[in-house]
């Protein structure tokens, strides 16, 4: 093509975008917010958040979505940088420092994997804070978050034990690691605070989304006779419509929007709202007092109570805010003694377990039915 | 409302086994006509992302299904089109559409993440007459008569004899005055159906969601499943179903609470899966059609 050609189309080209150009800046201005308004339109603070899964996940990633959007809320001037299905591998580590080009200056990277990335993107750029969701690794721009959630677990098994029929309770684990056993020996024990009868049957799928497992998993628990089913897996969508299908009772957990996927047989279940931490942290680095720490908090701060289903008597949800809010004001149901599955006395009398020994579990309370490795 | 332990296994057997089934099915009439396709998950990735995506689009579960075949149709003639018509090697691009089947299946399901669609509806009968245990859908009932189909399909007719044909020698199938590409893309066709509404049978009546990479390597048990069916549609009915009934079985004995590891239970599967190939392989060579994985470059 010789270049005379290629000029006049390009000229041609101009042309016809510059008068596009002005009807679309006239209504861009007419778009544009009053004087007043400008300086809070300003952006304050750009925020990068990367996910390991979808933010419509029902799960993890959306508890940690809600958290962001509730700090963009609070924060007016908030930006807000996100990336979905980041692998934890090197890419994730890419991906943020895409974000940091852009302007970000805190970075929330919400899957364990993803912790040595982003510290590695501490060292690199200190004038940019990090936050970890469940790591341990400290830097003067990188801490890290988590809900305590085991102890929160406590109310849930009051509420599962309240509605049991049958006594059996279902709990479908991804991987039996040690908190997740906290959690399930937490919520056998609250089970059993109201229903000495109760038992739970544990079914580990052996990872964290296998869904078609997962519904398999919810299917055997309730032919073998569960009626209060529950999971620790990354979205407990694929369980929670199991059960509503069957038409058997589901709790709940990572997110409370979960509970639009069981209108009939939803009885409550524990959402991560990490929101005011999130809005705390932003503020922080705004203020330019930003301090790194290794924050786990429980129920009433970054772990909350969903909403009852319509099925859940008034007298059970009595009893259940009141072991809630009984968590809340410090209580652990991990205060001896407590018996493992085998008889042997695991917490002495006197002795209670927090904290890093919430990680440790490798034995089931009494009234767990299995093994835990 | 606990059920009989023996029940609830096999009715789960079934469940479990039934997107095994379809996705053997699909490979082996691949296979007949002489054609591995290790993209198989990625078929099944297609399919059930695209049966989600389109069931969560029209409100209809069976739309979802004939969206899924069609897709997974599409997909495996452009593997047709790369090793029958270009003749790569098709161990290679098979797992070239393996890596293909995930990437586009996310690009199909993203947006339909967390969507809320009808699951394949329960079919009236209960099963062996035990009113607790899950109803089987439209494709738990299907599975069995498709593989009866296909085997009169491939042993039975002269469209099956020449597709064997082309499998074993596809010489012979052209001096027939057949046309063995022709056959192998018609093969590819049907099995991209067939595979894909195997994974659709994963997300729209079973997990009710779409994940990336849900299929969790149920395609690549399914490719060893035609060795262990012997590459007859007849066999594969069984061999899908001790595959279901192992995931089936563990999860049951979970449940059950028994005082077995998870760790251990957890693997049996594929334990079998292994197994099996070590018992049952030495029929690779009696069984296999003997031009299994070459290409036809037409007769002198």
């Amino acid at each position: 093509m010789p270049p005379g050609t290629m000029r006049s189309r390009t000229m041609r080209f101009s042309t016809m975008r510059l008068r596009l150009l002005i009807p679309v800046s006239l209504l861009l201005l007419a778009a544009l917010p009053p004087a007043g308004q400008m300086a809070s339109a300003q952006t304050t603070l750009t925020v990068g958040a990367i996910y390991v899964g979808s933010v419509n996940d029902y799960g993890y990633n959306r508890a940690m979505k809600d958290g962001l959007e509730a700090m963009k809320a609070a924060i007016p001037g908030t930006k807000l940088l996100q990336a979905e299905n980041v692998p934890e591998t090197a890419e994730s580590e890419r991906v943020m420092e895409g974000m940091i080009q852009q302007g970000a200056k805190l970075i929330f990277a919400t899957s364990f994997g993803h912790q040595q990335f982003a510290f590695n993107l501490a060292q690199k750029h200190p004038d940019v804070f990090f936050e970890h969701a469940g790591g341990w690794m400290q830097a003067p721009n990188f801490g890290n978050f988590f809900g305590a959630t085991q102890a929160a677990w406590y109310p849930m098994g009051v509420a599962a034990g309240k509605m049991t029929k049958s006594n059996t309770l279902g709990f479908v684990a991804g991987v039996p690691i040690g908190y997740v056993i906290g959690n399930i020996n937490a919520f056998a024990l609250g089970a059993r605070s109201v229903n000495p009868k109760a038992e739970v049957r544990v079914v580990v799928t052996g990872g964290w989304s296998d869904k078609a497992k997962e519904a398999a998993a919810a299917n055997a628990l309730i032919d073998q006779g569960a009626d209060v089913v529950t999971m620790h897996v990354d979205s407990p969508a694929t369980v929670i419509q199991t059960a509503e299908r069957r038409g058997v009772y589901s709790i709940g957990f990572q997110s409370i929007a979960a509970r639009q996927l069981a209108p009939k047989f939803w009885v409550t279940g524990l959402g991560f709202t990490w929101g005011p931490f999130m809005t705390a942290t932003a503020k922080s680095v705004i203020a330019g007092a930003f301090k790194p720490g290794m924050v786990r908090e429980g129920l009433g701060e970054m772990i909350t109570v969903a909403p009852f289903g319509p099925a859940v008597p008034a007298a059970t949800r009595a009893l259940v805010t009141a072991a809630a809010d009984k968590v809340e004001k410090g209580y652990n149901p991990f205060t001896g003694p407590v018996t493992d599955n085998t008889g042997v006395v695991r917490i002495k009398e006197g002795e209670s377990w927090g904290g890093d020994k919430m990680g440790s579990f490798d034995w089931y309370v009494e009234g767990v039915i299995g093994k835990p490795k | 409302m606990s059920t009989s332990f023996a029940a609830a296994v096999l009715t789960n057997s079934v469940l479990s086994g039934t997107s095994l089934l379809y996705a053997t099915l699909g490979e082996l009439v691949g296979e007949r006509a002489g054609i591995v396709n290790l993209g198989l998950e990625g078929i099944m990735l297609i399919g059930a992302s695209a049966g989600f995506a389109a069931a969560a689009v029209t409100d209809d579960p069976y739309l979802g299904v004939l969206a899924a075949g069609i897709a997974g149709t599409a997909a495996n003639l452009l593997f047709g089109y790369v090793v029958i018509v270009r003749r790569a090697n098709q161990l290679a691009a098979g797992l070239t559409l393996m890596f293909f089947g995930l990437g586009a299946s996310a690009l199909i399901g993203r947006p339909f993440v967390g969507a809320i669609v009808p699951g394949l509806p329960g079919l009236g009968m209960s099963v062996l007459g035990i009113e607790s245990l899950g109803e089987f859908d439209l494709l738990v009932w299907l599975a069995a008569p498709v593989a009866v189909l296909l085997w009169c399909l491939i042993f039975r007719t002269s469209w099956g004899l020449g597709l064997r044909a082309t499998g074993e020698d596809p010489t012979v199938a052209f001096a027939s005055g057949r046309s063995p590409e022709v056959l192998r893309f018609q093969a590819l066709a049907l099995g991209g159906f067939l595979g894909a509404i195997g994974g659709a049978h994963l997300s729209l009546a079973l997990a009710l969601t779409w994940d990336e990479g849900m299929t969790a390597g149920r395609g690549f048990i399914a490719i060893a499943l035609v060795i262990f069916a012997r590459w007859n549609p007849l066999w594969a009915v069984p061999a899908a179903l001790v595959f279901g009934g192992a995931e089936a079985l563990q999860l049951q004995l979970q449940a059950r609470g028994t005082a077995v590891s998870p760790f251990l239970m957890t693997m049996i599967p594929y334990l079998l899966t292994l197994l099996i190939l070590v018992f049952w392989g030495w029929n690779r060579r009696s069984a296999a059609p003997a031009s299994l994985g070459r290409s036809f470059y037409g007769v002198e």
